[in-house]
């Protein structure tokens, strides 16, 4: 892992079919860039991510986990995402005590919002790396 | 496991950012990976022979496309593996366009990339099982909801192909905006005529029936078997519809929002569509002075509203011909910020309307002051950089299209996405612009967005007949993706049951464990994220398949 | 509130007629020789003991494999061991029908690896018996949010004045205390327990600190199997789900080199600590189980007080509230959101 470190933090999404993951696609098609770090795992819906996932994701490795799904009330599966919320929210308060704060975010993104998707990515990214860039001057 | 990866160029798509074929050499030094190739276009027909002739050359059990995005030609790839006698649940898509060379410009890191991208779909698709999908009947029926022009050549269409319709429009009388139009550009008939006809014939249909006054209540079901509630006044009538067309139009801007424009408070102000409906404007000299305001409604980010209309341009430009034509001598001003005449011949028409004697002046109009003697009108003519202040005696509004307010409970009760302007949105913007993101669901006219009558009525018959195909085959598949137990891990807690949306799970009392209704399911997966041994797991998103493709993304490749 | 002053004759008394009803059975604690073992009653109260500060597995634990609707059940335990019934209760695994609970005051319970001779099996004694030998307190109890007889259908309370009480709760609990005759009063006085403080500072630590506490880890996954909390048959990490396996981890190895393998411990004790994170009482029993010492009920009691507290949930305290997992408000956890 150790030769990779100087490219950049590494973030896995859980991205739901019918909302965010569809953003993300519209992101590719509109051409808009995000760095090459953040990649994405397709679910049908934000409350199928078990938090299990987001633990594993960050003890191989990752940098920073997001959970990202429909808006609330906007859930294709009517409330899936209100159980996400409850759950996601609950690990971040886990990270928290484990000094692991925004190395996990909770983002609702719609299908049209692809520049959203983009913004908030980009965002979480750059926080990461300028932690980490932080920790390596101290 | 013994896998074939077949990685797409796309042409240049995916291959200026990606170094495809250090991609597809990577792969064959991976265990399990028997081939693994690039190719042009893996969709085109040679693409797809390479594909069938390696499974049974190689006797291939997993099949991972690296191409574009998986929402896009799924059904074409699992059809390969079908006829080429592999499970079609043994294929993995992963997107390295969408996701990858089109987000990124750096060929080194793009690479990389996609290496692991395909790495985690490798590692996924290493644990997929086989499964069968489910073939359902489909209802030759059909739901569209709004009986305006695209509604109406929706439901036509159908019609015509011997499909049940049941048109529902929540005014009392068909027709939508088009039936007020006293002029529709360029073939200067009446609107009502134009919806007259359709009408007509559809009443004179007997597989059609119509709902005025009337609203969509109820929904639930899947593609094939949709079960609809529609209201009509106090009653209310459930029917089946296997696909639906949603047409439910737009609001004319109100240009009341803008009080700076003084609208709804002197008679001389009036808008285009007032004119149309035939709101008699105030009488007027021999000599006028009539001044037209481009843009009432839109590109106009102080109000949220940056899109353009794209009806509105056409339809002040025609405004402006007819005074000219009513009162020659008159002094007709326009005030615009481009001309978007888009539609055939706008162009031309647009030279013509100048050639009229009708004067263009770029700059937005800043405020509308009535006044004893006429209507003030000041802005910034642009071009010149001069504040302007004239005085009219009518003030025309070409206003643009608002999203209708009631497509936020329809989005919601059809579970269907709407943009950032309420307007509904397609699955692609440009590969399925008629589609949304559930099957069998389609949208039609200016509820996606503005659209003059011609393109409603056109995208109105593509919806339709884009329904027809799937409506004609008589059967659908359906995804087995769906929540499955295993007994012997079951601790019976029941967790899932109280959690579970569709109320889909049920207690065996005697055995003490949970038992899935796979009709109700909605394979949403929340029962395995509450499961705490994952006793319940969701068909197609397992916990070992996203456990490792978690893993190969993280894989240093 | 109103109660009924006993003392231990009456009670044991109580005790004593419940079981004359037949097919009425007992769980509580019962003494063997020097030693203090949970133990099931059916129709003496032979070496019956009631307020020993010890024990060692959670009571829960062993109550959980019984599971009738039809033989009734008084369960006489810590309140730590009756919220853990309250939870399973909740998960289905116990059956809430015939079982009256009765909770008691706990002044705290020495540890498993503490001397335990001589221990005092009277309320109050006990009460002094853990002042006194503080140093050999099982660590949960030393932090204990909740030693009160609160909870169940009936609590036995110590006052102030070294007089005993029981007060009801419930439906049940009013039903065995109408066999105890004494007249019920107003309780007026204050009680030897009061409520806990909380901690002022919400638990937190940080990876480095976990994974090398976490070191000594033998993965024997005793602290799971000794969690009354912990009732899945078969647990996900009985497998290897969520380790890297088969074609993945040969991979890894073949394309990296010479490496570790996978091992999963921070893995096991966070999903573990998110899995128990609402419904652990804080008993202390995994980490009496760890043959390694780890000071495993730091974390799971610290986190789960965290999580708990975000809902406005305490595990155990009343059968009726939901874990909050399984529900939702439609208008909360703005901040959660980025």
């Amino acid at each position: 892992m150790e030769e990779n470190r100087d490219k950049g933090p590494e973030i896995v999404g859980f991205a739901c079919s019918y909302c965010t993951f569809k953003a993300s696609e519209m992101a590719g098609s509109l051409r808009m860039k995000y760095p090459e770090g953040i990649r994405v795992i397709q679910v049908p819906c934000s409350s199928r991510v078990d938090p299990a996932f987001v633990i594993k994701a960050i003890l191989e490795g990752a940098d920073g986990v997001f959970v990202a799904g429909c808006h609330p009330g906007d859930c294709h599966f009517i409330k899936g995402n209100f159980f996400t919320r409850r759950k996601i929210a609950a690990l971040k308060e886990m990270f928290k005590a484990f000094s692991m704060d925004g190395r996990l975010k909770l983002f609702w993104v719609s299908a049209a919002e692809a520049r959203r998707f983009v913004d908030k990515v980009t965002t979480m990214y750059k926080e990461l790396k300028e932690e980490r860039d932080a920790g390596k001057k101290n | 496991m013994r896998a074939g990866i077949f990685i797409c160029h796309c042409g240049h798509n995916i291959k200026h950012t990606v170094d495809v074929r250090r991609v597809s050499e990577y792969f064959r030094k991976i265990p399990g990976v028997i081939v693994s190739t690039d190719y042009a276009f893996v969709c085109s027909e040679p693409g797809q022979d390479i594909i069938v002739e390696s499974i049974k050359r190689y006797n291939l059990d997993r099949v991972v496309i690296a191409s574009c995005t998986p929402s896009l030609h799924g059904d074409l790839f699992k059809d390969l593996l079908k006829k080429s006698g592999v499970n079609p649940f043994l294929l993995r898509r992963v997107s390295i366009r969408e996701h990858c060379s089109w987000v990124g410009d750096d060929v080194e890191l793009n690479t990389e990339k996609a290496k692991r991208l395909i790495l985690a779909g490798l590692y996924s698709a290493s644990h997929y099982i086989p499964l069968e999908e489910k073939m359902v009947e489909v209802e030759k029926s059909a739901l569209v909801i709004g009986g305006g022009v695209s509604g109406l050549s929706a439901a036509l269409f159908l019609a015509r192909m011997g499909i049940k319709v049941y048109l529902v429009e929540k005014e009392a009388e068909l027709g939508g905006h088009v039936r007020f139009l006293g002029n529709i550009w360029p073939s200067g008939r009446k609107g009502r005529d134009i919806v007259g006809e359709m009408i007509e014939e559809l009443k004179g249909l007997t597989n059609v029936e119509i709902f005025t006054e009337a609203e969509v209540t109820g929904f639930e079901g899947f593609f094939g078997n949709y079960g609809v509630t529609i209201r009509q006044s106090d009653r209310e009538r459930k029917v089946i519809a296997g696909g639906v067309v949603v047409a439910s139009g737009f609001v004319p801007f109100d240009p009341a929002i803008k009080p700076e424009l003084n609208y709804g408070k002197d008679q001389r102000i009036v808008t285009t569509f007032d004119l149309e409906r035939g709101i008699e404007p105030p009488d007027l000299p021999d000599r006028p002075r009539v001044a037209i305001l481009h843009c009432v409604g839109s590109r106009d980010e102080a109000i949220g509203k940056s899109y353009c209309s794209r009806v509105c341009c056409v339809n002040a430009l025609k405004v402006a011909e007819t005074i000219k034509g009513r009162y020659p001598d008159s002094y007709v001003e326009s005030f615009y910020m481009d001309v978007r005449a888009h539609p055939r011949g706008g162009e031309e028409y647009f030279e013509a309307v100048q050639e009229r004697g009708v004067l263009f002046t770029r700059g937005n109009v800043g405020e509308i002051v009535p006044s004893e003697s006429g209507v003030i009108l000041r802005g910034e003519d642009t071009l010149f950089g001069e504040v302007y202040e004239r005085e009219f005696d009518l003030v025309i509004l070409s206003i643009g299209m608002a999203s209708s307010p009631g497509n936020r409970t329809l989005a919601q009760l059809l579970k269907i996405t709407l943009d950032k302007d309420g307007f509904f949105l397609e699955a692609h913007i440009k590969l399925r612009p008629y589609d949304t993101a559930v099957k069998g669901i389609f949208i039609a006219g200016s509820c996606s967005g503005p659209k003059d009558t011609e393109e409603s009525i056109n995208h109105g018959r593509a919806s339709a007949l884009k329904l027809f195909g799937m409506l004609n085959l008589g059967y659908a598949f359906v995804d087995p993706f769906i929540s499955w137990v295993d007994p012997k891990r079951c601790s019976g807690c029941r967790q899932c049951e109280e959690a579970c949306i569709a109320k889909a799970i049920k207690f065996d009392e005697a055995k003490r464990v949970v038992k899935v209704e796979e009709a109700a399911c909605m394979g949403c997966g929340l029962c395995n994220a509450t499961c705490p041994s994952s006793a319940i797991t969701l068909k197609g998103y397992m916990d070992s398949f996203i456990g490792d493709e978690i893993s190969g993304l993280l894989e240093v490749v | 509130m109103q109660g009924k002053r006993i003392d231990r004759e009456k009670l044991e008394g109580a005790l004593k007629g419940f079981l004359k009803e037949p097919g009425q059975l007992i769980f509580g604690f019962g003494r063997k020789g020097g030693l203090v073992t949970h133990r099931m009653y059916r129709d003496d109260l032979h070496g019956f003991s009631m307020f020993n500060p010890y024990f060692s597995i959670n009571g829960a634990t062993l109550f959980r494999r019984v599971f009738s609707k039809d033989v009734k059940v008084l369960l006489m335990l810590r309140p730590c061991e009756i919220r853990s019934i309250v939870e399973l209760i909740k998960l289905n695994q116990i059956e809430p029908e015939g079982i009256t609970t009765l909770s008691i005051d706990c002044p705290g319970t020495v540890s498993l690896g503490a001397e335990r001779d001589g221990l005092p099996d009277d309320p109050f004694e006990a009460k002094d018996y853990m002042v006194e030998h503080r140093d050999g307190m099982r660590w949960a109890c030393t932090v204990c949010r909740e030693r009160r007889g609160v909870v169940g259908d009936l609590g036995i309370r110590m006052a102030g004045d070294k007089s005993l009480w029981a007060f009801p709760y419930t439906e049940k609990g009013k039903a065995f205390l109408a066999t105890i005759e004494v007249p019920e009063e107003e309780f007026k006085g204050g009680f030897l327990l009061g409520e806990d403080k909380k901690d002022a500072e919400p638990f937190a630590t940080d990876m480095g600190t976990f994974s090398s506490e976490l070191s000594r880890c033998i993965l024997c996954k005793n602290c799971r199997d000794m969690c009354p909390i912990c009732y899945c048959i078969d647990c996900l990490f009985n497998g290897d789900e969520y380790l890297p396996k088969g074609d993945a981890l040969l991979n890894k190895i073949i394309r990296k080199g010479t490496d570790d393998l996978p091992e999963g411990r921070e893995l096991f004790h966070m999903v573990r600590l998110y899995h128990v994170s609402q419904t652990c009482v804080g008993c202390g029993a995994c980490e009496e189980a760890c043959p390694q010492k780890i000071p495993l009920t730091k974390y799971f009691k610290g986190i789960s007080e965290r999580l708990q507290g975000m809902f406005s949930y305490m595990s155990g305290r009343d059968v009726k509230e939901i874990i909050p997992y399984l529900t939702f408000k439609e208008d909360e956890l703005k901040d959660a959101e980025d």
